[in-house]
């Protein structure tokens, strides 16, 4: 078994609204290695994306722990927790999320400028390289609202792997795109994978689920299956949940 | 079509947002009001035509050195030559204003009077309540002397009595027949209570002796002020080329009474102006932009209307609906502030003259104001309601259903964001500047050392009447007793007489210094300074401080001495670097004979006559003895030792006791006097303080609201960056950034507009280029930490959310 990456254990998300507690999550406990290739998937309003939150640092925990590369990052400062999406972590969104305001290269370029340790030049290279990656240099001064959308979230792939994050989170990439697109995109993280790339996707697109090697079924805030692709074998974690 | 339903619609929607509703209609309401309230106020101050037939062709014709058009009374050889030469002026008549002394049935009074040619009541239309105006045979030298008075003086002075007409007034120690009574309210050109012959025969008297008046006449139709000014321009200027003794860099213009009066200070009331149209825009773009926001807001029923088939014209009367509801209650609130604040204003203004208030000073909600009134409603209307309206019906309603286009109507939106703030910033540095130009002002003259104490002394004029006192010994003796018997009342303390006091305007003259040389031609080469008699011992109990040599003393009385005193800024100026005790300076007359050099016995601190700050304050001063020189009207100053009203008691009995016909006026305490003299300064600066809190207030809660609006429309992107890894510090650095650039683009035409305007105003309100830098810097240092703030806040909030929520943020 290769380097464990992630470690959640008994990890809780409760949202208080007015007077009301929704319990989001519920004593999710999971592991991800090094070089995985995992689908989250689950009905709407299931939790996945919480949960997806909770691994990018985009929001914390109510109870539980959390170690990503064997550090323990429940209960760190806001700074640091900024560090590690900035240098650990890249963010595909469904909507994209890119700046309307920057081309793609400054797209791309843009977590890259918050590392202080890059120039103006390894930033230039990195952004290069990403961008030839998802085969997008030819449109690195577009503006997004010039792209398409497979286009768009080629470069938001691009921004995502820019800084050689330790893992990739994936919230419902092909989520607004039309099929041939939404191909495009899934062939470009099976290739990232294949690359070595450490990829976490929420979807609830069954096709897109199965270029995942594991899957990781949410209901009602919790694991409820946690099989490897075409094996039928259940993880350690989702014999837990079941027991 | 507007239907009765959209009418109904727009109700409901303003009643369901009670606050929007109040919040909007009280700015509009404010800037409504703040700008028709300034722009009535001027008008009826200075460009209302005279309620007289005719009023709006009636012209003063005045006299300007070096281009100032300071309403001075012309050389009448000059008046003359106008009269013959100017096409478009008709219906000439010349006058000058005079104080005259009255003796009644309970004593002397002092009237404001006019001496006028015959036609003076024919130019206004007006006919006398009893009896008859001039004739032509009044204007002769010669003739039997007669006068036309006032309503007030005829139920003041005769009790109303209908047989007056023929009776006898004694005005300044000479009999007058009286033939007439003006109507009430009637005191043309300004304050005159008294009308008599101005008997000037110009012709037969030189250049250089003949007196000097104020012209007046009718425009002839077809011709315009700039017209009659540039024919009046190219008169004087023969004139100034044949007579360059007498007219060097002298001209004449004609304009308007109220606005003749303006001077230089005409660059203070178009600014004015202009702030009171900035106010107003600023209060627009804060309504247009809430209302913006909330088009925006219901931009998803806008789609649905529109996907239902309503017409695009429809959509923008249904929005357009509440900008009109808005701006009418607001301007209708505003319109009953406005009247409420012209009250006031009436009342205050009444105020600023000891005499006669002005008669035109009539304010109140006139047609002017009810017309600029509905032009502001309907403007404010199209400014606030036409873009929201416009900008929200003309959109993808397709794309906005299917909820897809928030980024490119972010975007946009984003846009206007900026130019609403920028344009906020640009008009609330321009009003600022201005409000604080005026303000400035007022608090440098409410707190200037004039040079003299001004506490608790009692101030009153004397104008002694040349029929009476025309020998020099009869004056200087008048005055020795009246101070003799005044000092021996026990209730008073020093008694003091000068021709001006420190804080009040005094004459001026032009003087030679000995062994220097003044280059050119006319007297204008030669430097001017205020020029002011004092009665011997005036100088020390005013407590004007001696620098060097001494103050006048028994040794300077007499006519055949001559001595001055002058101020260490006459010193500084003349004598930099020398003494000037026992140096010499001369009085530039017209034609230079009578040579007289007068030496310097003493050199005391600076005294401001007039207003601080301003070319008269800083005038430099020269003290003549009395008993050398003495005048015809002087100031009293006398130290209070029991209250105000036995001190008047006193004065009027002790004066009645020296000469029943010579009144003493204007009784005052001397700080009420300096006060008085600034009240107009006051009033403006109060106003415009007003307009400074109302500016700050509606560009503040303006800046705030377009930013956090702003912000809160890249709440998103904020989630974006930080899900990226960027610090909070650096999201914070960065849309402060962003909001300092908006700053710099709004601030500097800003700060160059608000300078340019607070520069013309400089010049007139006493105030100094470095008095500029210190408010342009202050202006920019509090809207600086508005746009910081509003920036600040916002971003902390946003900031609170974590990025997942930020990212979800609607």
């Amino acid at each position: 078994m290769s380097e464990l990456l992630i470690d959640l254990k008994g990890i809780k998300k409760v949202f208080y609204t007015d007077e009301i507690e929704t319990h989001a999550l519920s004593d999710i406990s999971l592991s991800v290695h090094k070089g995985e290739y995992i689908s989250i998937s689950g009905p709407s309003g299931c939790g996945k994306s919480t949960l997806l939150s909770l691994l990018g640092l985009l929001d914390t925990s109510s109870e539980g722990h959390y170690a990503l590369a064997g550090k323990n990052v429940s209960d760190i400062s806001k700074r640091e927790r900024a560090r590690i999406r900035n240098q650990e972590i890249g963010f595909i969104f469904q909507s994209f999320n890119l700046i309307s305001d920057l081309d793609v290269e400054e797209n791309v370029e843009l977590p890259l400028t918050y590392r202080a340790d890059l120039s103006k030049a390894d930033r230039a290279s990195m952004v290069k390289s990403a961008l030839e990656k998802v085969d997008m240099q030819h449109r690195a001064k577009h503006f997004p609202s010039q792209l398409s959308g497979g286009q768009q979230q080629r470069v938001a792939v691009a921004r995502a792997i820019a800084g050689n994050p330790s893992i990739l989170l994936a919230d419902e990439p092909t989520g607004n795109l039309d099929s041939k697109n939404a191909e495009a995109v899934m062939q470009l993280l099976d290739k990232l994978h294949s690359e070595g790339a450490t990829i976490c996707m929420v979807t609830h697109d069954p096709r897109s689920a199965m270029s995942a090697q594991r899957n990781i079924e949410v209901l009602d805030g919790r694991v409820v299956s946690d099989q490897l692709q075409n094996s039928g074998e259940a993880t350690i974690q989702s014999i837990e949940v079941a027991l | 079509m507007i239907i009765k339903n959209d009418i109904g619609y727009a109700f409901r929607l303003l009643a369901k947002s009670p606050g929007f509703t109040a919040l909007t209609t009280l700015v509009m309401a404010t800037g409504i009001g703040l700008s028709v309230y300034l722009f009535s106020f001027m008008n009826t101050m200075l460009f209302k035509a005279l309620p007289f037939p005719d009023g709006d062709t009636l012209v003063e014709i005045s006299k300007s050195i070096s281009g100032a058009p300071n309403n001075e009374e012309l050389n009448l050889h000059d008046y003359q030559q106008i009269r013959e030469q100017v096409k478009g002026l008709k219906e000439f008549g010349a006058y000058r204003y005079v104080s005259v002394n009255v003796a009644g049935r309970d004593g002397a009074r002092r009237y404001a009077g006019t001496m006028a040619e015959s036609n003076i009541f024919e130019l206004t239309r007006t006919k006398p309540i009893l009896g008859r105006g001039f004739a032509p045979k009044d204007d002769k030298q010669g003739s039997e002397r007669v006068v036309v008075i006032g309503y007030d003086v005829w139920q003041l002075q005769y009790n109303a009595d209908e047989n007056v007409l023929g009776q006898v007034l004694r005005v300044d120690g000479n009999s007058h027949k009286i033939i007439g009574v003006m109507p009430q309210g009637y005191f043309f050109p300004n304050n005159v209570e008294i009308w008599l012959p101005l008997r000037e025969d110009a012709l037969n008297q030189s250049r250089d002796k003949v007196g000097k008046a104020n012209g007046l006449a009718h425009l002839v139709d077809g011709y315009s002020v700039d017209e009659v000014n540039q024919q009046l321009a190219a008169i004087m200027k023969r004139i100034e080329t044949r007579y360059p003794e007498t007219n060097s860099e002298a001209s004449a213009y004609a304009a308007s009474i109220p606005s003749a009066t303006m001077g230089d200070g005409i660059a203070v009331v178009y600014s004015m102006h202009i702030a009171g149209i900035l106010i107003l825009i600023l209060a627009a773009v804060n309504v247009g932009n809430l209302l913006l926001s909330r088009a925006i807001e219901r931009g998803k029923e806008t789609a649905i209307r529109v996907a239902l088939g309503a017409p695009r014209h429809r959509i923008i009367g249904q929005m357009l609906l509440e900008s009109i509801i808005i701006c009418t209650v607001g301007g209708i609130i505003g319109l009953l502030m406005v009247s409420y604040g012209l009250t006031v204003t009436q009342t205050i203004t009444d105020n600023f003259n000891s005499g006669k208030p002005t008669f035109w000073f009539k304010f109140g909600i006139d047609s002017y104001t009810i017309g600029l009134f509905l032009t502001f409603i309907i403007t404010t209307i199209i400014m606030t309601g036409l873009v929201p309206a416009w900008k929200n019906s003309g959109g993808d309603f397709n794309a906005v259903l299917r909820d897809g286009t928030r980024g490119a109507l972010g975007k946009k939106s984003s846009r206007m964001n900026k130019i609403l703030v920028i344009t906020e910033i640009f008009l609330s540095m321009g009003i600022l500047i201005a409000a604080s130009v005026i303000i400035l002002s007022s608090y440098k003259a409410n707190h200037a050392d004039y040079g003299a104490k001004t506490e608790n002394i009692l101030t009153a004029r004397l104008q002694l009447p040349q029929a009476s006192y025309a020998e020099d010994e009869k004056r200087i003796e008048l005055l020795e007793t009246l101070q003799t018997r005044l000092e021996s009342d026990t209730k008073v303390g020093n008694v003091m007489l000068a021709s001006s006091l420190p804080g009040i305007f005094s004459g001026t003259t032009r003087v030679a210094i000995e062994g220097e040389e003044y280059a050119g031609e006319g007297n204008n080469r030669f430097p001017e300074v205020n020029w002011v008699e004092v009665k011997t011992g005036t100088l020390q109990k005013l407590g004007v401080e001696l620098q060097q040599g001494r103050y006048f003393s028994n040794l300077d009385k007499g006519l055949g001495k001559k001595t001055v005193v002058v101020t260490d800024s006459f010193a500084e100026k003349h004598f930099a670097g020398v003494d000037p005790v026992g140096r010499q300076i001369r009085v530039v007359k017209p034609n230079n004979d009578q040579i007289e050099w007068l030496s310097i016995v003493g050199v005391v601190k600076h005294t401001i006559h007039g207003r601080a700050s301003t070319p008269s304050g800083n005038r430099p001063v020269v003290f003549r003895p009395y008993s050398q020189n003495p005048g015809t009207f002087m100031f009293l100053a006398m130290e209070m030792r029991a209250g105000e009203e036995l001190l008047v008691r006193n004065l009027r009995e002790t004066l009645k006791s020296i000469d029943p016909e010579l009144p003493a006026y204007y009784i005052q305490t001397y700080e009420t006097s300096i006060h008085r003299g600034i009240a107009p300064l006051r009033f403006v600066s109060s106003v415009f303080l007003l307009f400074g809190i109302a500016t700050v207030v509606l560009a503040g809660s303006g800046i705030y609201g377009v930013m956090s609006n702003t912000i809160n429309q890249r709440t998103q992107e904020i989630g974006i960056k930080r899900a990226l890894g960027a610090m909070d510090e650096r999201v914070t650095r960065e849309l402060l950034n962003s909001g300092a650039k908006l700053l710099l683009m709004g601030g500097i035409p800003g700060v160059l507009f608000g300078g340019a305007m607070g520069f013309a105003m400089s010049k007139v309100m006493g105030l100094d280029n470095s008095d500029l830098l210190l408010i342009c810097g202050t202006m920019v240092g509090i809207i600086g930490s508005v746009v910081i703030f509003a920036t600040w806040l916002p971003t902390k909030e946003a900031l609170k959310l974590e990025p997942s929520q930020a990212l979800h943020y609607e």
